[in-house]
């Protein structure tokens, strides 16, 4: 239980999403059905992913943030369905492939923007925002285009467990290895306080790019998620998960300045946003009370948020 | 660390000259129009401790940013190990064997303190060691500097400000340095962590490591350093050998002022303030549960000195009297009014300089105008409108009071070397013509110029009327500008030495609460 006890962190996010799982079970039967599940993950892990690759941005600190996540992932599916399928290349290792070099470029270039050239985070990222989102629509001016036949394949159900189960235990696991590594408390130095991070022979610079990459590289992975449950591609569908996944962030527990926080609160927090939304369609509530009730649980958790922090600085300051 | 090499003491004669560890010969670096460094010549040998002293702006900080890889010379060579060098990052410093200690770059608070220890020594992603290891070399460099009991799965935030500077210590020894760079890294370690380091040092010393060490306290210098350089206005004046010189040459090798001597009239205004009006009561306070209770005086025109080893209570009581923070029993009255919120502090007349002065005191991006004008606006302004001439004016005056060194009032105070940071925070406090000045050290991590100006400008106040509560960790300070000490020993008043029986031995018996103490309350 030491991997829990470390992330004291996300223990509130955690307990929420205990909370609003057994809400939407009481509130439909349907959401206990064991043949629903794979259809919710599919729906659910665009959330949690996009969340997780939010969350490397805002840890690495100096108003880190990735706004290009959503386009991102909307750049993907059009690349997938509008220009490798047509082409021919189909086969999996050029899909997957593709997209993950995708993913790793668009992470080099925010990271160079940000940490070599020293552009302010929110306008390099708004930056790359519009112009993946441009891309986008000259690749794919409205839904249509056609997934290559096993992508949804991938997402279906393997043996009874949900193909998303796997993918995202797959992630879990690969971060729970490389936070073995010394990259997580590089991280994290950096974001506390970068000129001490600096000044105690961290390469800053190094840790920051590295932290757009992991926010490139998981924003590509939603891609490929989403073209699964498509089955087609949406110029429109990737934009606005770019403010979801800075929603998760800060309800995961993350702190906004950097330093404080991991992928577990993010990833636990995406899952929320999305336990919120199937709760109001089963209780058949209007879409747009949605956004509404996004932005009240918003500000209760930023206010939380503050609180923790602030109570946490007077236990420090007692010495 | 073994008994032997703790034993290895200040008799120790130093290693005879030799080929140079680092060698910097007219080093010059400018920022802008101020010359940081304008001719700046410094050897190491291997296994000596040499010290820098300097006044304010002499250029001690560039030099040590220079050898660490932070900022690089603009002319003038660097020899490192009888080659030519020149560090482009802090990691190329460190890779070299040059570990530094930074004075205001401490530790991460919200990590961990074995993750705030390893800093810096992995790759980015590589880690350099298996966990167990790593801890256990942790706890090794932790119990070098006195930290061995230390929890090092704690937050390094929940420690003490000393305890996080050996933290930082701790942090550096844990690379293969063959020169170990300490800036001010000692100035809020209590004597007794002092010693303890001061006998690492020297131990450090007899396997021919090397310490470069700059402080602002003479007992330090005095106690420790082989060869001492002495900086002024960004050149090397001089080094000397131990033994060639005393404090006082020193002092008038940093200065081309004559004057050593403080304005220690105190004695004299002790006599009179016994006379004057109470400002402020303390009645029953405990600053901690259980502890005992004490009542206190402070009388206008006085400088009451406040002391105590790290954490015992002083810190608290000074707060407590500004109103930042509520005793846990007992009152604080100033005329009559109970001081029980900042707001009450500030009615009565009372101003308070924290002792964190970079997060807490100025505002680094904005003009010495600005940071000495902000909390007296009211006085400047005609019809709820700030007058510029008026605002100019006050700064001038508190400036010129304080006597602040700066290129203009519009020049942003993070410009400032720390000690005219000090006294422009001063100005501003003075400019809201307080009561009581409640100065949480003042004097910490401000040169001796800084500190000579400083002492004078107190003594000025004192006589004007306002009362000083003034807390020192160093003792001379206590004993050369109070006219009486509160001394705190767990949580208490341990005694209140006055004027007449004030001596470092005096307040050192009272902060341990040793026996002698007890007779003097």
């Amino acid at each position: 239980m030491n991997w829990l006890t470390s992330r004291s962190y996300a223990w509130p996010i955690l307990a929420v999403v205990v909370v609003f799982t057994a809400l939407n079970a009481i509130a439909s039967p349907a959401f206990s059905d064991p043949s629903n599940w794979n259809g919710l993950l599919i729906g659910a892990a665009p959330f949690i992913i996009t969340a997780m690759a939010q969350a490397a941005p805002v840890m690495s600190g100096d108003s880190g943030i990735d706004l290009s996540v959503g386009p991102l992932t909307g750049l993907v599916n059009a690349l997938i369905t509008a220009v490798l399928v047509p082409a021919g290349w189909s086969d999996p290792v050029s899909v997957i492939g593709i997209s993950l070099a995708v993913g790793v470029l668009s992470g080099l270039l925010n990271g160079f923007m940000i940490a070599v050239v020293r552009v302010q985070p929110i306008i390099a990222t708004l930056g790359t925002f519009l112009a993946y989102q441009g891309i986008t629509l000259e690749f794919l001016p409205m839904a249509g285009g056609q997934a290559p036949a096993w992508l949804p394949g991938l997402a279906a159900s393997h043996g009874g467990v949900p193909g998303i189960l796997l993918l995202l235990a797959l992630l879990g696991l690969a971060w729970l290895a490389f936070e073995r590594t010394a990259y997580r408390r590089n991280l994290l130095a950096t974001g506390g306080d970068s000129r001490t991070a600096y000044a105690s022979g961290i390469n800053v610079v190094a840790v920051r790019i590295i932290a757009y990459v992991i926010a490139g590289v998981l924003a590509a992975i939603a891609g490929l998620v989403f073209t699964a449950a498509l089955g087609s591609g949406d110029p429109r569908v990737g934009v606005p998960y770019t403010l979801t996944s800075i929603a998760a962030v800060a309800l995961g527990g993350i702190a906004l300045s950097g330093g404080r926080g991991g992928m577990l609160g993010a990833a636990a927090a995406g899952a929320v946003l999305f336990l919120i939304q199937t709760l109001f369609t089963f209780a058949q509530v209007s879409i747009f009370f949605i956004q509404i009730i996004y932005g009240l649980i918003l500000l209760v958790a930023l206010t939380l948020n503050a609180t923790g922090e602030r109570i946490r600085q007077r236990r420090m300051s007692v010495s | 660390m073994n008994e032997q090499v703790l034993e290895a003491g200040a008799n120790t004669p130093p290693t005879p000259a030799g080929p140079l560890l680092l060698e910097a010969t007219n080093i010059r670096r400018t920022f802008g129009e101020t010359i940081a460094l304008d001719s700046c010549t410094l050897a190491v040998r291997p296994g000596e401790i040499h010290a820098v002293v300097g006044e304010n702006g002499s250029g001690k900080s560039t030099l040590i940013k220079i050898f660490s890889g932070i900022v690089r010379a603009e002319s003038g060579s660097l020899r490192w190990n009888d080659k030519p060098v020149t560090f482009r990052t802090p990691r190329a410093a460190q890779d070299a064997g040059i570990a530094t200690v930074f004075q205001e770059t401490l530790v991460l608070p919200n990590m961990s303190v074995r993750d705030n220890v390893m800093l810096g020594l992995d790759g980015v992603i590589r880690r350099r060691s298996g966990a167990e290891r790593e801890c256990a070399a942790v706890r090794e460099a932790l119990s070098v500097v006195g930290l061995g009991s230390l929890d090092i799965e704690r937050a390094a935030g929940t420690q003490s400000l000393a305890t996080r500077q050996l933290i930082g210590v701790a942090r550096s020894l844990m690379r293969p340095w063959r020169l170990l760079v300490l800036d001010e890294s000692t100035s809020a370690i209590d004597i007794e962590d002092r010693d303890r380091l001061f006998a690492a040092l020297r131990g450090f010393r007899e396997e021919g490591r090397s310490i470069l060490f700059v402080s602002h306290r003479m007992d330090e210098i005095d106690s420790i350093a082989d060869r001492t350089t002495v900086l002024r206005s960004g050149r090397s004046v001089a080094t000397l050998e131990r033994g060639e010189y005393s404090s006082e040459t020193l002092l008038g090798l940093m200065s081309t002022r004559t004057s050593v001597r403080v304005a220690a009239a105190s004695g004299e205004r002790g006599a009179d303030a016994v006379g004057r009006a109470s400002v402020v009561s303390v009645q029953g306070v405990s600053v901690a549960a259980g502890r005992k209770p004490f009542d206190f005086e402070l009388r206008a025109g006085e400088i009451v000195g406040v002391g105590g080893l790290e954490g015992h209570g002083q810190v608290a009581f000074l707060e407590c009297i500004a109103g930042a923070r509520r005793p846990v029993a007992g009152s604080i009255l100033s005329e009559g009014q109970a001081i029980r919120s900042p707001r009450d502090g500030e009615r009565a007349r009372i101003a308070f300089l924290p002792r964190d002065r970079k997060n807490e005191g100025i505002f680094s991006p904005l003009s010495v105008l600005d940071n000495v004008t902000v909390s007296a606006l009211g006085a400047v302004a005609r019809w709820g409108f700030i007058s510029t001439s008026r605002r100019n004016r006050m700064a001038d005056v508190m400036c010129s009071r304080t006597k602040v060194k700066m290129a203009s009032l519009q020049a942003p105070i993070g410009s400032l070397s720390g000690g005219n940071q000090q006294k422009a925070l001063l100005g501003r406090l003075i400019a809201t013509r307080p009561r009581v000045l409640v100065l949480n050290d003042p004097l910490r991590g401000v040169d001796l110029g800084a500190k000579r100006d400083l002492y004078e400008v107190l003594a000025n106040l004192a006589d004007s009327g306002v009362a000083i509560l003034l807390l020192s960790t160093e003792l001379v300070e206590l004993c050369l500008l109070s006219n009486r000490v509160v001394v705190f020993h767990d949580q208490a008043v341990s005694a209140v030495v006055e004027r007449e029986a004030l001596s470092e031995r005096a307040l050192i018996d009272a902060m341990f609460a040793h026996r002698g103490a007890a007779a003097a309350e």
